[in-house]
């Protein structure tokens, strides 16, 4: 929480074209995410939440408008940029977990492991992501939905990325699951100092976060500082 | 139109490049079934219309002299419809222009210009008259290739005198719709010249006789009896034996031809036809994996089974019929093509186009069938699913460990290359089948491109290990064994080797054949025997020398014997022992010593032949000799023919090598191209979601193209076996007595082979991988699959 801001967003619009129609998806956001912080984004459906997560992690690209990792202007990164960005700085949890079937739960992470440059062990990653050691080995389709997610959190994490990026970590899972989810989550970010953007529709989790941003109609709404961070097993639904 | 088929249509069009990818494989097998037919049956169809309307004979017999009563006695044996007795000899031509000696066929033709059999059609002038013997009528090819036109006049040495020909008219014949002269067709070679009977027996001290005769059958009657018959009335007049169509050179070269085109509607539309079959099996299966909960939907709502396995043939219907559309039409032109084609190498007055409305209507049920049963599992699948079950998504796709757990060996490869190893052995059959449908495709060239290796192995073995003369002159009759000193003087010859002929008929038991012996000088350096490995055999001093196919036909090896009656002056039956047998890819042989034979005809040393090798600079000078050489009768040149074929072959090379290289890309392609789709559709959240991951595109393609990099290769070995196979099978089922093709398959046909189907699956792969490309990487964060 120390080394200044990790994005700078200025300004940037997202505008989808289908067809005649235009759908404003962001309408000028201008937000610092300082490095090391736990941020939970909050809002009604449709509010534009996603297509900024996508945007800093570069799946998606902006309308008008700037984004700095770092000092680096990744709205203007082509796709071969992009992807060296995503691969090395960037760790992505969805909802629906997008583990590769044909992988075992420990495959899944050297999936990663290989390609990235100073990675942790992924059996290591696994016991932070909470997957018991038996079941390192396991398909995914051997896996409840919530030890996937964890093969999916440990995925993410394992090559030690400088940011994590999570839409609707948990929105699959039943809440004792979702709280393990999260606990991980916030163990990545305290033990390895990741910053760590979580989209929930859950305003209990925004109890755990250093800040929590509320959106609407494609716009910041308000933000909330938290005093003091709470531990998501005393966050209850 | 019913909602149903409103989404079908819709579904064709979504997947637009799959099915045109399949109908395309269905294509390429409708086109070679429709183009084989339909050029087999215009070729078959043009060539009865030409015999019947010209009446072509059905049994040819030649004697040395037959009185003509004799032609009477043979249009009295029961059976025979109408006979024609007729002379015929070669004779050399001279043409002005044309360095080297043609051939001339002398044919007569009746003095009142009623021609019974073989009757000429006439393109241009009339038949000779009979009070001017030196009128005569040329065939069109010959005359085309000089420019002759009735008026024109060339030289001919007939019976030793040269004489000026006149040509009043030009023709085409039906005994002779494809002639050999050296080794190809050659019309400025070979010169066939009709004259009046009065003028050719005059010439040839046959007046009141005859030495060729053609006899037409009464309908149903066979031929073997009635030859019986011929043979037994010609003997006394130096028959050579009659036979019937099958033995007549230009018949049974187009029964040749006949057969290939028949080989090839039975080989290459099954590999078409299974292998679209199985594309179809792989785009049903996925698209009804697709469509589950549409179809428990569909069920939920009321459809029957029936109607839901109805609804997805019908797709594949539609497909089959596209492709029988494209296939027939594309088949029809070429085969017209082709037909046109045939009508320029061989010499037909008109064509007749037959494809027949059946071979349609087989192409039609063929495809359907094909289709239908590649779609029969998947579909059934599809009706026989319950409701319920199909709302749910499938069971998660079961992977097993490739090895062991702690197996060092995996935790080497990277995960990708894990990826890929479990996506084959997860689908073991769909991954062999792959394979095997793109062995096929290097199957199908190694089997049709090895002719070519074989066809040079057979003017090597032929023409530069066997017969290595630059040409033959051949006697019109045998002279003493000197000849051969006045030939070796002759300008411009560096060597040359005598050899005699002598009409013989071959018997073991039941099987014979009647066929000349050639007696060759035991130390013979030109005309030399090859053994099968191709090394040379010594003319053994006793006993007689058979080439392997006729050993087969007589079903006799070496130390057999054989009985051979020999026809001509000297008639007699011997017995004689087979004292070797060796290898010959032209034609049927038989050798002896010279003397030997000699000894057996109980006459002086006499020669009939002589091979020479020439001065290539002087050539001409040997030529203008021979132009005026009274007793040669013939000439065959052999390099001159084997660059001529060299040559045509280069020409008809390109043709074959291009449809080949189409109908196999085709295959290489439509395979690699709707697997590599549909892996992609399987696994396209997968790519997506490791694209996320911060893979590259090239990372990204390699898992799912590597898959078939893999699969390519080993489809290669597949594929040179069962083209060995093939090519193996195509070698014994074109053999005739004229003409067979040694096995031969050159490495570099395997590597072209096996390069034409790694570019085509190169080439297919490329446009998946734009695909992969534009995955929508946010998409499949969305959505649950
Ligand atoms: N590919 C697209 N094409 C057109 N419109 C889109 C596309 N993606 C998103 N939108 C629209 O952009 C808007 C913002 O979408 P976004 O997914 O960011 O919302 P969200 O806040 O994540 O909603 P939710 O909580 O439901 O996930 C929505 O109105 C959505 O319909
Ligand atoms: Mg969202």
């Amino acid at each position: 929480m120390s080394d200044g801001p990790i994005y700078t967003i200025e300004g940037i619009t997202k505008v989808y074209r289908t067809g005649e129609v235009e759908v404003h998806a962001l309408r000028g956001v201008d937000l610092t995410i300082d490095a090391g912080e736990f941020i939970v984004l909050l809002g009604p459906s449709g509010s534009g939440k996603s297509t900024l997560v996508n945007i800093l992690g570069g799946l998606d690209t902006v309308t008008d408008g700037k984004v700095f990792f770092r000092d680096e202007e990744i709205t203007a990164f082509g796709d071969g940029e992009l992807t060296k960005y995503r691969r090395d700085h960037v760790g992505f949890v969805f909802q629906f977990y997008n583990l590769v079937p044909s992988l075992t739960a420990r495959e899944n992470v050297s999936l990663v492991t290989e390609i990235a440059h100073d990675p942790m062990d992924p059996g290591e990653a696994l016991e932070i992501a909470g997957l018991p050691a038996d079941r390192h080995n396991h398909f995914p389709a051997q896996l409840s939905g919530g030890e996937q997610q964890r093969v999916a959190i440990a995925r993410a994490i394992a090559k030690k990325p400088e940011v994590l990026l999570c839409d609707e970590p948990t929105g699959a899972l039943d809440s004792k699951t979702g709280i393990r989810v999260l606990e991980a989550l916030a163990q990545v970010n305290r033990e390895l100092d990741t910053t760590v953007l979580v989209i929930t529709h859950n305003m209990a989790v925004g109890r755990m976060a250093d800040r929590v941003i509320h959106f609407a109609d494609g716009s910041v709404a308000r933000i909330e500082q938290n005093e003091k961070r709470e531990a998501p097993a005393s966050i209850a639904w | 139109m019913k909602a149903l088929d409103r989404k079908l249509l819709r579904d064709l069009l979504r997947l637009w490049a799959q099915v045109a990818a399949i109908a395309l494989v269905m294509a390429a097998g409708v086109m070679t079934l429709v183009l084989a037919v339909g050029a087999q049956r215009s070729l078959f169809e043009t060539r009865e219309a030409y015999y019947e309307r010209n009446a072509f004979a059905d049994i040819f017999a030649t004697a040395t002299r037959a009185p003509n009563r004799l032609g009477d006695e043979i249009a009295a044996l029961p059976g025979v419809a109408s006979v024609e007795t007729r002379i015929t000899q070669n004779a050399i031509l001279d043409i002005e222009g044309m360095a080297e000696p043609a051939s001339g066929m002398l044919v007569s033709v009746p003095d009142d210009g009623e021609q019974v059999l073989n009757r000429l059609y006439l393109r241009l002038g009339r038949l000779p008259a009979p009070g001017h013997p030196d009128e005569v009528v040329v065939n069109e090819p010959f005359a085309n290739a000089h420019g002759f036109v009735p008026g024109d006049t060339f030289g001919a040495v007939i019976n030793g005198r040269k004489r000026d020909l006149t040509i009043v008219g030009v023709a085409l014949s039906p005994e002779f719709i494809y002639v050999v002269t050296d080794l190809m067709p050659d019309d400025r070679r070979l010169g066939l010249v009709w004259m009046s009977q009065t003028a050719l027996s005059a010439a040839f001290d046959l007046d009141g006789a005859f030495n060729a005769i053609s006899v037409k059958l009464l309908r149903g009657q066979s031929p073997d009896v009635v030859i019986d018959e011929i043979d037994r009335l010609l003997e006394p007049y130096g028959g050579r034996g009659a036979h019937d169509r099958e033995d007549q050179q230009s018949h049974a070269f187009l029964d040749s031809e006949l057969n290939q085109l028949q080989a090839m509607s039975y080989v290459l539309p099954p590999i078409f036809l299974l292998v679209a079959g199985f594309l179809v099996n792989m785009i049903l299966s996925r698209l009804i994996a697709l469509e589950r909960e549409q179809i428990g939907l569909m069920k939920a709502v009321g459809y029957t089974g029936a109607a839901v396995a109805w609804h997805y043939l019908k797709l594949v219907i539609v497909i089959a019929l596209l492709g029988v559309l494209v296939g027939a039409s594309a088949g029809t032109l070429l085969g017209r093509g082709l037909t046109r084609l045939y009508g320029d190498f061989f010499h037909f007055p008109f064509l007749i186009f037959r494809a027949g409305v059946d071979i349609y209507l087989i192409a039609i049920v063929v495809s359907v069938s094909a289709a239908m049963l590649g779609a029969l599992r998947s579909v059934r699948a599809a009706a026989a699913l319950p409701p319920a079950v199909a709302m749910r998504p499938p069971a998660p796709a079961r992977y097993r460990q490739l090895l062991p757990d702690g197996v060092p060996l995996l935790s080497l490869l990277p995960q990708t290359t894990v990826m890929i190893g479990r996506n084959i052995v997860r689908r073991p059959l769909r991954a062999l089948f792959t394979s095997f449908g793109m062995s096929l495709s290097v199957a199908m060239l190694v089997g049709t491109l090895f002719a070519l290796d074989s066809v040079d192995e057979m003017i090597d073995v032929t023409f530069f290990g066997a017969e290595r003369q630059h040409a033959t002159l051949s006697f019109v009759h045998k002279l003493p064994a000197e000849a051969l000193y006045e030939a070796e003087r002759l300008p411009g010859v560096l060597a040359a080797e005598p050899a005699r002929m002598v009409a013989a008929r071959f018997r073991n038991g039941h099987l014979e054949r009647r066929l000349a012996i050639t007696g060759k000088p035991g130390d013979s350096t030109l005309s030399r025997l090859l053994d099968v490995e191709g090394h040379e055999v010594t003319m053994p001093d006793e006993g007689v020398v058979l080439t392997t196919a006729l050993a087969g036909i007589l079903d006799v090896g070496r130390g057999d014997t054989v009985e051979v009656e020999l026809m001509e002056e000297h008639r007699e039956t011997v017995l004689l022992p087979v004292s070797a047998v060796v290898e010959s890819y032209i034609g049927l042989g038989a050798y002896m010593d010279m003397d030997a034979l000699n000894r057996l005809m109980r006459e002086a040393p006499s020669i009939s032949a002589v091979h020479v090798i020439a001065d290539a600079s002087r050539i001409d000078e040997l030529y203008d000799a021979v132009k005026n050489l009274p007793l040669v009768g013939s000439i065959t040149l052999q390099r001159a023919a084997v660059e001529k074929f060299r040559e045509t072959m280069a020409e008809n090379l390109i043709m074959m090598v291009t449809i080949y290289v189409g109908l196999a890309g085709i295959i290489a392609f439509g395979v690699v191209y709707n697997g590599a789709r549909i892996q992609l559709s399987e696994q396209g959240r997968e790519l997506a979601s490791l694209r996320v991951l911060g893979f590259t595109r090239g990372e990204v393609s390699w898992i799912l193209l590597g898959e078939f990099a893999l699969l390519t290769l080993l489809a290669l070995p597949m594929g040179w076996l069962l083209g060995y196979l093939m090519a193996y099978s195509t070698a014994e089922g074109l053999a005739t007595e004229l003409f067979r093709l040694p096995l031969v398959i050159q490495r570099s046909t395997y590597g072209w082979a096996s390069v034409v189907v790694l570019v085509a699956s190169a080439l297919s792969a490329l446009i998946v991988r734009r695909r992969i490309d534009r995955l929508d990487l946010i998409e499949v964060l969305k959505t649950r699959e």
